[in-house]
């Protein structure tokens, strides 16, 4: 079988250049290739150090390991680092983010979650000093990741101005709103002194390269979202230069391997501006590099789909995703 | 761009300060008039386009010992290493973050900065004209001294041209590492952390620097800490300091930075640039 993904549109196809295939068969692969991913996440993020002190516990899958590890570097960083929200707003962060990552999974659907505000914990608001307000950022404007929002308001009365769905891309996690891509994360402020919701929202972001919740995670949405990323962004990065070594100019932008790279300088401080606002560098990799990811590790899941556990392969087969059901039929023919 | 404005602004007072400690330590002799910009001085063959340089890259987290994640603030990620490896290197504790601020003030963190390339910035150009013709005698002849007068100021440190490839003379004399180099080598970023280290040692070395503002008030004018110490201007550096500071998110109470500064274990120029830089190419060195 040769895991094909071409049905999920000709953008993913082109993600090959930015994250290399591996064999979900092969210990030292997979190894390998979860250690390169999460390093690259830690890099980006900002938990190389704790990164390399954590070692993946024994006894789990070694995929589980290595997301479990790297989740727990990214939590001892969150710790180091000041609180970026107050315990209220963290507290409530945390319940809405529970509630919807439930009905996430539920709908196969983690990777952007949509809900009615009105209907979680809180309603999303949470006090402060007297006044109700918004635990989340309301993104239903245009962006990188969707078109906008244009539907219905909330059921019921916002405590907190609620007047459009909370919406939260955790595939990207933390670039977690579509239209804030501008900068460091916003998910990555989700910490209060007790309470750490950046932490499950790494986590989720990192349950998507599991093998099992992969392939219960609906592609074709992720796949609508990356076609509405490459389109808006293709033409800003067509602009750069391919980096070749020697010659690349100073502290420019360029292209490299798919990816943003800066020569001498650093990518943190450069970004792409284009008609939906500023994309800082590093989102841009990192988002990028989470779509690679996904499709790498539903590519490997589809190879070695006979090999995993019997209910994946039969939550495969019955997947509400033709795309996937039609893999998995093939691979049961073959088995 | 934002950072170009800033630094026609602000960054010629530090420019300019570097000028009068450079002045104070090397030239006691009269400005004396020099070729035009880019010109070889009388009797010097020119030099010629300099060669190719490529330094090691960024320094990564694995090159360093201390916590990149702790006060750092919103300084970015990739660069943090550098000023780490800046303070293990220059052995000056807490110096990091310091130079963190300071990179933000003069640069706001783009290590190609450039000060002198726009038709508006003559004053950053007439600036290392004047560093140049004022001091040139008085130092080792500089390969690329033309080049450098004409240059204006840049780098991550806002550097002038001329200071930057003189950095270590008061120190080694002829044996300074960058006189052999163009002014363009101040946009790779562990050139131009050579030569803020050296600087910071400098402060702290020859002047009475009370507390980590004081720094940044040495750094615009040294005189700012001798006959200046307490005036308008002085008091302005240290408030601009203190509000970059809190701009980037650098906590100067958190235990991760000392009351003091203290260039007491500097290891030496020589020691420094080979921490810092490593080794240029024969032609240059």
């Amino acid at each position: 079988m040769t895991a094909d993904l071409s049905c999920y549109g000709a953008s993913v196809r082109g993600l090959a250049e930015v994250v290399a295939d591996f064999d979900l068969r092969s210990p030292m692969d997979v190894l390998a290739w979860y250690r390169r991913e999460w390093q690259s996440i830690a890099d980006l993020l900002g938990f190389p150090q704790q990164f390399a002190r954590v070692v993946p516990r024994e006894g789990a899958s070694r995929t589980a390991a290595m997301n479990q590890a790297g989740v727990e570097a990214f939590t001892a960083m969150l710790r180091a680092e000041r609180p970026g929200v107050s315990a209220n707003q963290a507290r409530v962060q945390m319940a809405v983010l529970e509630r919807m990552i439930a009905a996430g999974r539920e709908r196969g659907e983690l990777w952007r979650i949509v809900v009615d505000a009105t209907t979680v914990p809180g309603g999303a608001c949470y006090d402060d000093a007297g006044r109700s307000l918004r635990a989340f950022h309301a993104d239903t404007a245009a962006g990188y990741f969707g078109a906008g929002w244009t539907g219905p308001p909330p059921r019921a009365e916002s405590a907190c101005g609620w007047q459009t769905p909370l919406v939260l891309h955790l595939g990207t996690f933390p670039w977690v709103y579509s239209s804030r891509l501008d900068g460091p994360g916003p998910g990555a402020r989700w910490s209060s002194s007790d309470v750490l919701p950046a932490a499950l929202g790494l986590q989720v972001a990192a349950s998507l390269m599991d093998p099992a919740t992969n392939l219960q995670q609906d592609a074709r949405q992720v796949a609508a979202i990356l076609d509405h990323f490459i389109s808006h962004t293709a033409a800003l990065t067509s602009r750069l230069p391919i980096y070749q070594s020697g010659q690349a100019e100073l502290g420019k932008l360029h292209r490299r391997g798919g990816l943003l790279y800066v020569h001498q300088g650093s990518l943190h401080v450069a970004g792409l501006d284009g008609p939906r606002g500023r994309i800082a560098a590093p989102a841009y990799n990192y988002i990028l590099r989470r779509f690679a990811c996904f499709f790498a590790v539903r590519r490997a899941a589809l190879r070695a789909l006979a090999t995993l556990p019997a209910e994946v392969q039969r939550g495969a087969l019955t997947s509400s995703d033709p795309c996937l059901r039609q893999h998995a039929e093939e691979a049961a023919r073959a088995a | 761009m934002k950072w170009r404005t800033l630094l026609t602004v602000t960054g010629t007072a530090a420019l300019a300060g570097g000028a009068f400690l450079y002045g104070r330590r090397a030239s006691a002799a009269e400005p004396s008039p020099g070729p035009a910009p880019g010109q070889p001085a009388p009797g010097q063959p020119a030099p010629g386009p300099a060669p190719k340089i490529e330094l090691p890259p960024l320094p990564g987290p694995a090159d360093v010992k201390g916590d990149l994640s702790r006060n750092w603030g919103e300084t970015p990620l990739d660069l943090r290493a550098l000023f780490l490896l800046m303070e293990e290197t220059s052995r000056i504790a807490g110096s990091a973050r310091i130079f963190a601020g300071i990179a933000y003030r003069e640069s706001r963190f783009v290590t190609t900065a450039h000060n002198g390339d726009a038709v508006g910035e003559q004053g950053e150009r007439d600036a290392s004209l004047r560093a140049y013709t004022n001091n040139r005698d008085n130092n080792p002849p500089l390969r690329y001294g033309e080049q450098a007068a004409a240059f204006g100021s840049g780098g991550l440190f806002g550097l002038l041209a001329p200071y930057f490839l003189w950095t270590g003379v008061p120190e080694v004399k002829a044996s300074a590492p960058l006189l052999g180099a163009p002014p363009e080598l101040m946009f790779q970023p562990r050139a131009s952390a050579f030569a803020a280290a050296v600087y910071m040692q400098r402060i702290l070395k020859n002047y009475r620097v009370d507390d980590i503002p004081d720094i940044k008030a040495g750094w615009a004018s040294p005189t700012l800490l001798t006959t200046g110490r307490g005036g308008e201007s002085y008091q302005d550096v240290r408030a601009r300091f203190l509000a970059d500071m809190k701009a980037v998110g650098i906590d100067l109470a958190d235990a991760t930075i000392p009351v003091r500064l203290d260039a007491s274990s500097w290891p030496g120029v020589p020691a420094v640039f080979a921490g810092l830089v490593g080794a240029l190419p024969k032609e240059l060195a």
